[in-house]
């Protein structure tokens, strides 16, 4: 059938399709998905019931999803600063494992008092997510070592710090798991009285109303499209490229940094090992799909949220494997992600000869 | 009952080539084929010439199944077989040379032939295709070493390399597309006799050019293509007049920008004992010295790899001299910003444009916009004004007759002509003292290279001075008020344009004067 077709590539991608084949890649996706897990012994009724209404369409479920966005956002949203000034941030893990133990310090310092120990904490969380960032910034500028590599590496370096705490000096004396006190009333996020939805709602839409006013309107943003698109050119023209990239990266690891106070604060409400799995590959594909645009992040984590919340239910419900649902959703992933070759290329049937 | 069916080519001789008739190609509804048509006989020398976009390549990509054509017919060696990718048309005898050549940069030349050679299904080692190499080469008078790596060989050397790859797969017709874009008039020359050669043996050979006073005498017929129509189909060469031909190819043609006169100005550029190295550590600069006053413009001919990139970089700022003085109207440049050094007036247009003056990605009034935004010239402190942006962009695409875009269009779009013209615009603006231009009309048909060389002369007129680094004789000798030569990283000492002869220019091009 490929023999009998044509890609041509289109010069400029109209929005409106490239919205449809990301639609059409969803639905291909969700499509198989509910194949999949019909096969594993899900009734078929339930399908809508689980993946739609209980997902997003009952309050209760809605607030699943948005609460399982408000990281996602955070994550996605530290990715696609970075991306926008071809910096690949892949230790995003790494500094959502700093600025969740930031949290976790001030809390059982008890530091500051206490009307000041939540702005303290996320205060914190920032600074050191950026920190954290700042070693591989500053080796890529100054003798151009690869980001991929050293950011990596970093992110596995906090997880074994976090294990060292939380087998060590934090280890929580009530009841003897490796996981932190729990933190106190005054150290948590307030819920906004919509299931399990908190605080961290408002932190993050400010964020993506933050990014996209800096990337839309500002000197600031307009030389990060610059340097994204050609670094030398930008160089050339006199635009002060190295406090450029210093500004995005730096605020990537702020904003994961945030995302990991964010869990503790929000919805955790202590430090575990297991808070932080994941985020890499979310943030990434988040970045990825919305195309860095900030916007568009908050679009493509509520959706993500929504995959994750159905997840949950699938596991705890119709018992399906952890494994399984890794697939489906990375099932539903990938269609979105291939459906973009149809708006960028135009098939074209070839001419019988 | 009878049957019309077609008889065995009518004698006298072979069916053609490679014939095209009534082809059409659109791109996103851009038509760049309009019923276009080629004819291409056995042992000649074709010259297909037309301005920039004219459909010269795409008719050829469609002869060799690179692109499917929407309508028309393709005939190779009078079979009409359909060919479904570049391997059939290979495997049909068409090969063609592309002007960015298909070689493995870390392989050696015979790897590259072996590679191609598998490729079409024959099992053949590498030291074979070495053999076969050296026996091809030596047929043809020339030299080649199997055994370098493509990436270590001259732009000439890997041209011969290509040639000889698609010869050994087994070429009858040789397509190959503006050849002589990068080399110098001496490798032109060897290039075009060793054409004439294949044809003369039996061969068929397609030169794709915009210059056609360069292969013009190496040619036995010419086709002309305008706007996607063939206008000149298959003439003789012999008798044709070359200005009827190039009024075909051009249309209407803008007039050539009035030399400039010498007027000797205010001193205004200072370069004594510039050094640089090259990245892997070899002199590129070597005390490299030189004044320009203003309203001059000071023309540096040269083979290319004598230091000219270098020489670009440094003065606009991208790469770190070894030691030196730079001073532009009395500030010293040698170690400030790019930032610093346009604030001083340099303006620069490097060679290749989208490698450190544009960005393909941004739209056109963004990249107009990527040298005033810091300087506040769109917008406040804080915030840019794009309404601005766009407006300037709309003046000056109007302007400079800037075609195939407006503001909003992304750089990588527009036609090299057109986006070199775009450059200009905003290189040769407000503020602009020094222009350093490296080869600014490379690869542009006679239009857009007229239009950029007027935008320089009337810079120049304004009092701006220049200093033109290029390959192309024609281009320093139209432009110049002074002319010098870079030869390993040093200059010679200028003379008056007025006293410049092609001989002398030789004789120092090749570092013996």
């Amino acid at each position: 059938m490929l023999d009998g077709a044509l890609l041509v590539r289109r010069q400029r991608v109209p929005l409106r399709l490239s919205a449809a084949s990301y639609f059409g890649g969803l639905l291909f996706g969700l499509a198989l998905a509910a194949l999949i897990l019909v096969q594993l012994g899900v009734p078929t009724a339930a399908l809508w019931q689980e993946f739609v209404v209980q997902t997003f369409l009952t309050s209760q479920g809605l607030g699943q999803t948005v609460t399982a966005m408000i990281p996602l956002v955070l994550v996605g949203l530290g990715t696609a600063l970075a991306l926008r000034v071809q910096f690949w941030n892949i230790g995003i893990e790494g500094q959502l494992w700093l600025g969740a133990m930031a949290a976790t310090w001030v809390s059982i310092l008890d530091l500051g008092p206490e009307p000041l120990r939540l702005p303290l904490i996320l205060a914190l969380s920032m600074l050191a997510g950026a920190l954290w960032i700042a070693l591989p910034l500053a080796l890529k500028l100054l003798w151009d070592v690869s980001e991929v590599i050293s950011t990596l590496l970093l992110g596995s370096i906090a997880f074994f710090w976090v294990q060292h705490q939380l087998f060590g000096a934090w280890r929580d004396g009530k009841t003897g798991f490796p996981t932190s006190p729990t933190l106190d009333a005054a150290e948590r996020l307030p819920l906004l009285g919509w299931g399990q939805v908190h605080a961290g709602l408002w932190l993050a839409l400010a964020a993506v109303l933050l990014a996209a006013m800096v990337i839309g309107v500002t000197r600031l943003g307009f030389y990060a499209r610059a340097v994204g698109a050609n670094r030398r050119a930008a160089r050339a023209a006199g635009l002060p490229v190295l406090m450029t990239v210093a500004v995005f990266v730096l605020g990537s690891g702020a904003l994961c940094g945030l995302a990991g106070a964010v869990i503790v604060t929000g919805t955790e409400f202590r430090l575990s090992q297991s808070i932080g799995a994941g985020y890499l590959f979310s943030g990434i594909i988040i970045a990825y799909l919305a195309r860095s645009n900030p916007l568009a992040v908050l679009v493509v984590s509520f959706l993500l949220g929504g995959l994750y919340t159905a997840g949950g239910v699938l596991k705890v419900f119709y018992g399906i494997s952890e494994a399984m649902v890794l697939l489906v959703q990375g099932v539903v992933l990938l269609s979105v992600l291939c459906a973009q070759l149809f708006a960028d290329y135009r098939v074209v049937a070839r001419r019988p000869a | 009952m009878h049957f019309p069916h077609p008889g065995p080519q009518e004698a006298p001789g072979r069916a053609p080539a490679l014939l095209l008739r009534g082809i059409d190609k659109s791109f996103d509804g851009h038509r760049a084929l309009d019923g276009a048509g080629f004819r291409l006989d056995w042992g000649e020398v074709h010259a297909l010439v037309g301005e920039n976009g004219a459909g010269k390549s795409t008719i050829m990509n469609v002869a060799t199944a690179v692109y499917a054509a929407d309508a028309g017919e393709v005939i190779v060696d009078g079979r009409d077989v359909p060919l479904r990718g570049p391997a059939d048309a290979m495997a049909a005898g068409l090969g063609m040379v592309h002007q960015h050549f298909r070689l493995v940069g870390s392989f050696t030349v015979a790897e590259n032939v072996a590679l191609s050679l598998r490729g079409a299904g024959q099992k053949v080692s590498v030291a074979e295709a070495a053999r076969l190499l050296a026996a091809r080469a030596a047929e043809l008078g020339f030299r080649i070493d199997p055994a370098a790596r493509v990436d270590e060989l001259s732009i000439a050397e890997r041209q011969r390399a290509e040639i000889l790859k698609v010869l050994l797969l087994g070429a009858g017709t040789l397509i190959l597309d503006e050849p002589t874009a990068v080399l110098t008039a001496d490798e032109a020359q060897a290039l075009l006799t060793l054409v004439r050669q294949l044809a003369r043996r039996g061969r068929a050979v397609v030169l794709i050019t915009h210059k056609l006073r360069e292969v013009a005498a190496y040619s036995d017929r010419i086709t002309v293509m305008r706007q996607g129509r063939t206008v000149l189909d298959a003439a003789p060469a012999e008798g044709l007049a070359m200005d009827e031909v190039a009024r075909l190819a051009v249309g209407e043609m803008p007039a050539a920008a009035p030399r400039i006169a010498a007027r000797p100005g205010v001193p205004l550029l200072s370069i004594e004992g510039l050094s640089a190295h090259r990245g892997d550590g070899s002199r590129a600069l070597d005390g490299l010295a030189l004044e320009l006053a203003e309203g001059e413009v000071l023309g540096i001919a040269g083979v290319g790899g004598n230091g000219q990139p270098e020489l670009v970089d440094v003065l606009s700022g991208l790469r770190r001299p070894g030691g030196g003085t730079i001073r532009l109207g009395g500030a010293d440049l040698l170690t400030a910003s790019p930032a610093a050094r346009r604030d001083a007036g340099l303006r620069v247009v490097p060679a290749d444009r989208f490698d450190s003056a544009m960005a393909p990605g941004l739209s056109l009034a963004e990249n107009l916009a990527l040298t005033g935004v810091a300087s506040g010239r769109f917008g406040g402190r804080w915030l840019v004004d794009r309404r601005k942006m766009r407006r300037e962009a709309e003046r000056l695409i109007a302007d400079h007759e800037v075609r195939g875009g407006g503001p909003a269009t992304p750089a990588s779009l527009l036609s090299g002509g057109n986006a070199q013209k775009l450059l200009l615009a905003r290189e040769v603006s407000d503020g602009a003292r020094l222009l350093v231009a490296h080869s600014p009309s490379r690869g542009l048909d006679l239009r857009a290279t007229r239009a950029v060389h007027g935008a320089i002369a009337e810079g120049v007129a304004r009092g701006m001075a220049c200093l033109l680094i290029s390959e192309d004789l024609e281009e320093i000798m139209s432009l110049s008020t002074r002319v010098c030569v870079i030869n390993n990283g040093r200059l010679s000492a200028p003379m008056p344009a007025s006293e410049v002869t092609p001989e002398r220019l030789g004789a120092l091009l090749v570092g013996h004067a």
